[in-house]
């Protein structure tokens, strides 16, 4: 299987002299194509800085971060962009829309950057992915018309646009409902079905339960592993029960 | 546990806290040297005008006095508390050397005369009443002022020697606006000279009441007595006095109330950006029951440090700067004794700036009240959206690019924020704009018109130093012959008694002759053709209550003479009160002839007015743009400074505005940049959204601005002129300056301001932006 993405020993702190902390302590791991992961672990852990390492949108002090073949070191803050837009998308915790922008400007967006008369061909797609995550009449909306459950919806509509390889998620659904969660969880299912993979980062086991492997951290380090079979071979029940028990063998 | 907060919060804002305390300092000086300047102005103004005793009514006059007649007029006006008649010698300029100088080219009526003897009296520099001996020469102090002369200079005076003793306030003719300038001699000395230059008198009053003036001059003209100069009284020479040190402190009133206009924008965008990156805080704070006003004196307390630090440094640099600007009112009207009562105004001033600045912080707060504490608490920001950005969509967009249409659709969604930069640079290319055309009207050649003054080439005055019609003829014959001449013509300027409405007779000094060779503007209707047509200067026309088409009757020799008013035009010339008619007359004595002459080869003038020099040493010849030079150069070369400096001020004040406003949308977008960056938007993508931005500010300010500067600039501007006595023009427009220039030179300071404000969206970490 061909890696999409390779973490080498990655070192980061944050802090000076005696405050220095290091929040990434030596993290090597991999994330293979069309891969469905999430990294848990508690608060304060490193999970969230590992994505912004592994997307190139945080420097590391040491270690090498290889994306798509890239080596992120040897990439200036430009090509960096670039790889983001063409290669990566990303659903954060909370929705992160421009104000100024109505729900369809937003999702299209980075797709504009590029390829600014396509317009009528990236709107269309826009268009089929709302339909696809059923926001199909919200388009014309502002976003403070819209439910967070909406947002977090069109998010994800926004992530795809440029139909990435790899969709970062932190804590995608930490601010949603039950309800609202479970389907989010779907859709990313789904597309990670289609072929794109998706790594997450949550504290809640029934997301991390969704996905094939699980990286658990604690103190800046992955402190174990668990992998699961695809969805549809195991009962969602018993994929729950094997996380809460991992982390409970772990102690997280 | 204010002090805390304030602290912390300005030193997190070290620049912007600056930019705020200098604004505030600028206004603060600017107010406070005005009020400084007004108390000395009023202060040494009524010292110098009471020592020297001015007189409340006077009458210039040239040609024979009646003297048993005066004084029997003045024995029974019942409103004459004193009477006199001065009397002083004119003498042609180039007969004056001071020191090394000769006054040839001065353009001031240089007369000599003795001490008055009840009142009127010239003063020192100290305010005593000199008495000059034989052999001193006492000189009038604005030509210490231009370094033409110095104390133990040699003078000398029609060939006679003198030396230079002291300068003199003269309590009438000090001002730079007040065309004669009166040097003061022995009785001794001005006997010997008395017959080298033509006489003048001042015929003077002074009132038991002031307030009967009016009375008293309507009384003098209607006496029939001596009348034949300009009359003046008493308030026009307060006015004459303060007019320049007063347009000093006008122009300084102007500039500071331009500076807390902006002091004030830049407190508004300030704290609006401050209040948005608090929002969530404040509305934690109201929602666990804080109060309102508790909130607003935290910022109210920190505006207040910084209005308070800002009024104490600029209350300081006035009190440092004021000995400068004071100089002059010092050297002309000397001390004014008032210099606590100043320093106490001045403090008032300063207080006013403060309590406005108060008010309004006060003000922008008072939208604490509106914001609802769970509104922000659950988004963290105020949502503004304007109407119009929704029109305006990404999805529909087929003509900008990406970036250039975030950027001018972040500008149309938050109007009212850019709104505060638009203001400013309104304002910028207003005090750019006016001053610029100003100066290209007045110095461009075809505004001598509005002057009063035709397009010739040039100009010879014959005045009485001998007969004028014999003087006159002399040189219309020469004229006539002389090939290079090509047009001339001939005003001679007479004076006649116009019957006003109420029966009163009132002086006027008609330009006879034919009008039609040089033409000047006529603001309304045109120049006299016909012997019945008359034509007034503004000021005239005001004066009389005359309007075209109307008429008027003149009585000359005791004969009346009915005329129609032909047009009305613009005049600096002569004190602005002219007028022009084309009939024939022999009854009145010609005052002064202009010859106006055009060349038929317009290179030659250096050397036709050096040849006619020679040739007619009693006229003055001159080449018309140097005779505008000299009556007009000044003002064209303070405008020149003056528009030169707000250029200056203005580009200054783009560049620090744009500048702290990049530096605060930056701060309040920090955000949305994090979010842009996380999709992947390079620096230069953000670099070019924001320049956007300006640029779409900048050109709004800069249509405005031009509108207004064309609109209310030229309504402004014509005010300024028409104290000069032209009461029409419109604006020369410079349009490579105009419309290209001062465009370019904004949107350069603009673009460097943003890029400069700009660095610090490259430094913001996505990671750090996006957590919580």
């Amino acid at each position: 299987m061909k890696k999409m993405m390779i973490g080498d020993r990655i070192v980061k702190s944050f802090g000076e002299g005696r405050e220095r902390r290091h929040v990434l302590d030596g993290v090597s791991m991999e994330i293979n194509e069309g891969e469905f992961v999430a990294v848990m672990g508690p608060s304060g852990s490193g999970k969230s800085t590992l994505m912004f390492a592994l997307s190139g949108t945080d420097s590391v002090d040491s270690g090498k971060v290889v994306v798509d073949g890239k080596d992120l070191s040897t990439m200036g803050e430009n090509e960096l962009s670039d790889l983001r837009r063409t290669t990566m998308g990303f659903v954060f915790q909370q929705p992160t829309m421009l104000s100024n922008l109505n729900i369809l400007d937003n999702i299209i967006l980075p797709a504009m950057r590029d390829n600014r008369n396509n317009v009528t061909k990236i709107s269309e797609k826009a268009r089929l992915l709302m339909q696809r995550v059923g926001i199909a009449d919200l388009e014309k909306r502002d976003i403070t018309q819209v439910s967070g459950g909406q947002l977090q919806r069109a998010g994800i509509c926004r992530a795809l646009i440029n139909s990435p390889k790899m969709i970062f998620g932190d804590e995608p659904t930490g601010a949603l409902n039950s309800q609202s969660a479970q389907e989010m969880m779907d859709i990313l299912s789904e597309i990670n079905a289609d072929g794109t993979a998706v790594m997450l980062v949550t504290h809640d086991a029934k997301v991390a339960a969704r996905t094939e492997r699980i990286m658990f951290m604690r103190d800046g380090t992955i402190v174990s592993e668990l992998k699961l079979p695809k969805l549809e071979g195991m009962d969602m029940d018993q994929r729950i029960e094997e996380v809460t028990e991992k982390m409970r063998e772990i102690g997280i | 546990m204010y002090y805390r907060i304030i602290r912390n919060d300005m030193l997190k804002s070290k620049v912007i806290t600056l930019a705020t305390m200098i604004f505030v300092s600028a206004a603060a000086m600017l107010v406070s040297l005005a009020a400084i300047l007004v108390v000395h102005l009023s202060g040494a103004l009524d010292m110098l005008m009471t020592q020297a005793k001015t007189p409340h009514f006077m009458q210039m006059h040239s040609g024979e006095v009646n003297m048993a007649r005066l004084t029997s007029f003045a024995e029974q006006n019942h409103h004459v508390d004193d009477f006199q008649v001065a009397e002083f010698v004119n003498i042609d300029g180039s007969k004056i050397i001071l020191g090394d100088r000769s006054l040839a080219n001065s353009v001031q009526d240089n007369g000599f005369s003795i001490q008055s003897e009840k009142f009127d009296y010239l003063l020192d520099l100290d305010g005593n009443i000199i008495h000059a001996s034989d052999g001193e020469l006492y000189v009038p102090v604005s030509y210490m002022r231009d370094h033409t002369a110095k104390v133990g200079d040699k003078a000398f005076v029609s060939g006679r020697e003198f030396t230079v003793a002291g300068f003199l306030r003269d309590s009438q003719m000090n001002s730079a606006l007040a065309s004669s300038k009166r040097f003061l001699l022995s009785a001794h000395d001005y006997a010997e000279i008395k017959n080298l230059g033509s006489t003048e008198y001042l015929i003077e009053f002074r009132l038991k009441d002031m307030s009967a003036l009016g009375a008293f001059e309507s009384a003098y003209a209607s006496a029939g007595l001596e009348a034949n100069g300009p009359t003046i009284t008493y308030p026009l020479l307060t006015m004459l006095n303060a007019l320049s040190d007063g347009i000093m402190i006008a122009v300084i009133l102007l500039v500071s109330v331009l500076i807390v206009i902006i002091a004030l924008l830049c407190i508004r965008f300030t704290l609006l950006a401050r209040i948005e990156g608090d929002y969530r805080e404040i509305g934690v704070m109201k929602a666990i029951g804080l109060r309102v006003s508790d909130m607003k004196r935290i910022y109210l307390a920190k505006y207040a440090a910084i209005a308070a630090a800002g009024s104490a440094v600029g209350y300081a640099l006035s009190l440092v700067s004021k000995g400068m600007l004071l100089e002059n009112i010092r050297l002309y009207m000397g001390d004014s004794g008032r210099t606590s009562l100043a320093s106490l105004f001045g403090l008032a001033g300063i207080l006013l700036i403060f309590l406005a600045i108060m008010a309004y912080v006060n003000g922008v707060l008072r939208r604490f009240r509106s914001l609802s504490a769970a509104e922000a608490i659950r988004s963290g920001t105020s949502h503004e959206q304007g109407a119009g950005a929704k029109q305006f969509r990404l999805s529909g967009n087929r003509w900008f690019s990406t970036n250039v249409f975030l950027g001018v659709q972040d500008v149309l969604a938050r109007k009212k924020l850019y709104a505060t930069m638009l203001v400013v640079l309104v304002i910028s290319s207003f005090i750019m704009i006016v001053p610029q055309n100003l100066y290209s009207t007045i110095s461009s050649k075809s505004f001598v018109q509005y002057m009063g003054i035709g397009t010739y080439d040039m100009r010879m005055d014959v005045q009485q130093t001998g007969p004028i019609p014999t003087n006159t003829s002399e040189i219309e014959n020469r004229m006539r012959s002389d090939s290079d001449i090509s047009r001339y013509a001939v005003l001679t300027t007479k004076a006649f008694k116009v019957k006003k409405e109420n029966g009163s007779e009132e002086n006027i000094k008609i330009e006879l002759g034919d009008h039609s060779a040089f033409p000047i503007y006529y603001s309304k209707g045109r120049a006299p053709a016909a012997e019945n047509e008359i034509a007034l200067s503004a000021l005239n026309a005001e004066e009389l209550g005359k309007q075209v088409g109307e008429r008027m009757t003149l009585t000359a020799e005791g004969a009346e003479k009915a005329l129609t008013v032909s047009g009305i035009y613009s005049d600096i010339t002569n004190g602005g009160k002219t007028a022009k008619a084309v009939f024939t007359d022999h009854t009145a004595d010609t005052m002064w002839a202009v010859i106006c002459a055009e060349l038929s080869d317009p290179s030659l003038i250096d050397q036709k007015v050096s040849e006619y020099k020679n040739r007619f040493a009693f006229a003055k010849v001159s080449d018309i743009e140097e005779f505008v030079a000299q009556t007009f150069g000044s003002t064209i070369s303070s405008v020149k400074k003056a528009s030169v400096a707000s250029a200056l001020v203005a580009l200054v004040i783009t560049l620090l505005i744009t500048l702290l406003f990049m530096k605060l949308l930056i701060a309040k977008d920090k955000y949305s940049i994090a979010v842009l960056k996380a999709l992947g938007f390079t620096n230069s993508d953000i670099r070019a959204q924001y320049i956007s931005r300006s640029v779409v500010v900048l050109i709004a300010g800069l249509i405005l601005g031009t509108l207004l500067a064309n609109t209310l600039g030229e309504l402004l501007a014509r005010t300024v002129i028409s104290s000069f006595g032209a009461s029409t023009f419109t604006f020369a427009i410079h349009p490579l300056s105009a419309y290209l220039l001062i465009p370019l030179m904004m949107i350069g300071s603009v673009l460097i301001a943003t890029i400069i404000g700009l660095t610090g969206a490259g430094q913001i970490k996505i990671s750090e932006s996006m957590k919580g």
